[in-house]
């Protein structure tokens, strides 16, 4: 924590309280999807929880962006009124781990889009685990079971990792981003041009 | 009051104790029976509001639904594919009606403990109590209490954006398309306005000689008592009393087939 700047760490819980409000507003659009499709319904658009990991670790390019943003989304979304509650910080924390673990194999040096979407897919990879124990997945048939891993990756790789690059991209160019990693990256790069 | 007025941090770890120990159950009468006794808890000891209660437990009633009838449809095969109950001319296995109502009460199990716990904790005490019982550093507590300022505000700035764009004769969008535009148009200005906040907060905090170090003192103390871990103890040994009920009676099952 020490090598982060308070500056850095307000701004990355800002982020958090606006994908904390967007987390929110897709637990009903997924909970009618499950009311008719069954827990598959969620897959398609899982990785629209993971999407503050991927922008905060893209922004700050530091160790613990993608875990921390998540565990505080995770928290503001408790205090918004997840009816998960608490719960919902657990869960927060084992998909910022699976972002973190793909940026710490890169060891915190390489942002480009292949990674990003890889992160996205580590998240995949282990809320996925954790959902097979505490909604029972594994009670399904096996085939089942497949079909909602793999449209979980490519939810988190694409609406994760994707859609995460976009968006923090575009926020790099508004400037407001000046102070931070990926803002003067892209001034260099202007420079440069 | 008793539970109101309990360590928060306490309250959510006896939380996610209970949901950890019920993840192995795979009956459904273990969870039914400990769904009762929350909602005797909450609504006769922490004398929740049934009506708030019900409120915010409905939505979950569709997430069991849903979990329910796709387990029916696409549960594993049963090691014991004899016995069936006729439903609606279909033939039902006994046991995958028995897990896919495991699993729907588990869902219900759960809304209720977290429910539990949100209607009777105040969440500001909870990240104070955060920081003070489980070292949660400081900068990140009082970061995401700002962040938690930041909500009203940017409420506001959506309406100004909204206010902004229409001036400039962009109308409201009908088709889905048009929306999915409309929501490129809204984020990136409420992103940006969120970030400039975050900047002047964190130097107004700064100015005000804010370190974020853990050597410091709080005008709010939380501490842990006994009647704290009380609470845990009994929260879980009711929930493995219960489980040693089912096993008893034969009742109990985790999971048995094949992964």
């Amino acid at each position: 924590m020490s090598k982060w700047t308070l500056k850095e760490v307000i701004v990355m819980a800002a982020l958090s309280v606006v994908f904390g409000v967007i987390y929110l507003a897709f637990i009903p659009i997924g909970g009618i999807l499950v009311g008719f499709m069954g827990p598959i319904g969620y897959e398609p658009i899982f990785g629209i929880w993971f999407i503050v990991s991927i922008i905060a670790a893209y922004i700050f390019q530091k160790p613990g962006a993608a875990f921390i943003s998540e565990t505080i989304a995770a928290t503001i979304e408790v205090m918004l009124g997840n009816a998960l509650g608490p719960l919902i910080i657990v869960v927060g924390i084992i998909q910022g781990i699976g972002a973190e673990a793909v940026f710490a194999a890169t060891r915190w040096k390489n942002y480009s889009l292949w990674v990003l979407m890889l992160a996205g897919m580590g998240s995949a990879v282990t809320s996925f685990i954790w959902g097979m124990f505490q909604n029972g997945y594994i009670a399904f048939a096996p085939s089942y079971i497949l079909a909602m891993f793999v449209i979980r990756l490519i939810s988190g790789a694409l609406i994760g990792g994707w859609l995460g690059k976009v968006i923090s991209d575009a926020l790099a160019k508004t400037g407001v981003l000046a102070s931070f990693a990926l803002g003067k990256q892209y001034k260099k790069r202007k420079k440069a041009a | 009051m008793y539970i109101h007025n309990l360590n928060p941090s306490i309250k959510a770890i006896t939380i996610i104790l209970s949901v950890l120990l019920l993840t192995v159950v795979f009956d459904p009468i273990t969870p039914l029976l400990f769904i009762i006794w929350i909602w005797i808890i909450t609504l006769f000891v922490a004398k929740v509001n049934i009506k708030k209660f019900l409120l915010f437990l409905s939505p979950f009633l569709i997430f069991a639904f849903g979990m329910f009838w796709s387990n029916l449809a696409f549960g594993n095969e049963p090691t014991n594919p004899t016995e069936v109950v006729s439903f609606w001319g279909n033939n039902i296995p006994i046991e995958n009606i028995n897990t896919a109502l495991a699993l729907s009460l588990r869902i219900l199990a759960f809304a209720s403990l977290s429910l539990l716990f949100l209607l009777t904790t105040n969440i500001l005490h909870f990240i104070l109590s955060l920081m003070q019982q489980c070292k949660l550093p400081p900068k990140l507590a009082y970061g995401i209490l700002a962040g938690y300022r930041f909500l009203p505000m940017i409420k506001d700035e959506l309406g100004l954006i909204r206010s902004a764009h229409r001036v400039r004769g962009i109308n409201r969008a009908k088709t889905l398309k048009e929306k999915m535009h409309q929501y490129k148009r809204f984020i990136i200005p409420l992103l940006a306005s969120a970030i400039r906040k975050a900047e002047r907060t964190a130097i107004a905090m700064e100015s005000k000689g804010f370190t974020g170090s853990r050597d410091r003192t709080f005008y709010r103390q939380f501490t842990v008592t006994t009647k704290d871990w009380l609470f845990l103890v009994m929260m879980l040994s009711v929930l493995i009393t219960l489980i040693i009920f089912a096993w008893q009676i034969g009742y109990f099952r985790w999971y048995t087939g094949e992964i």
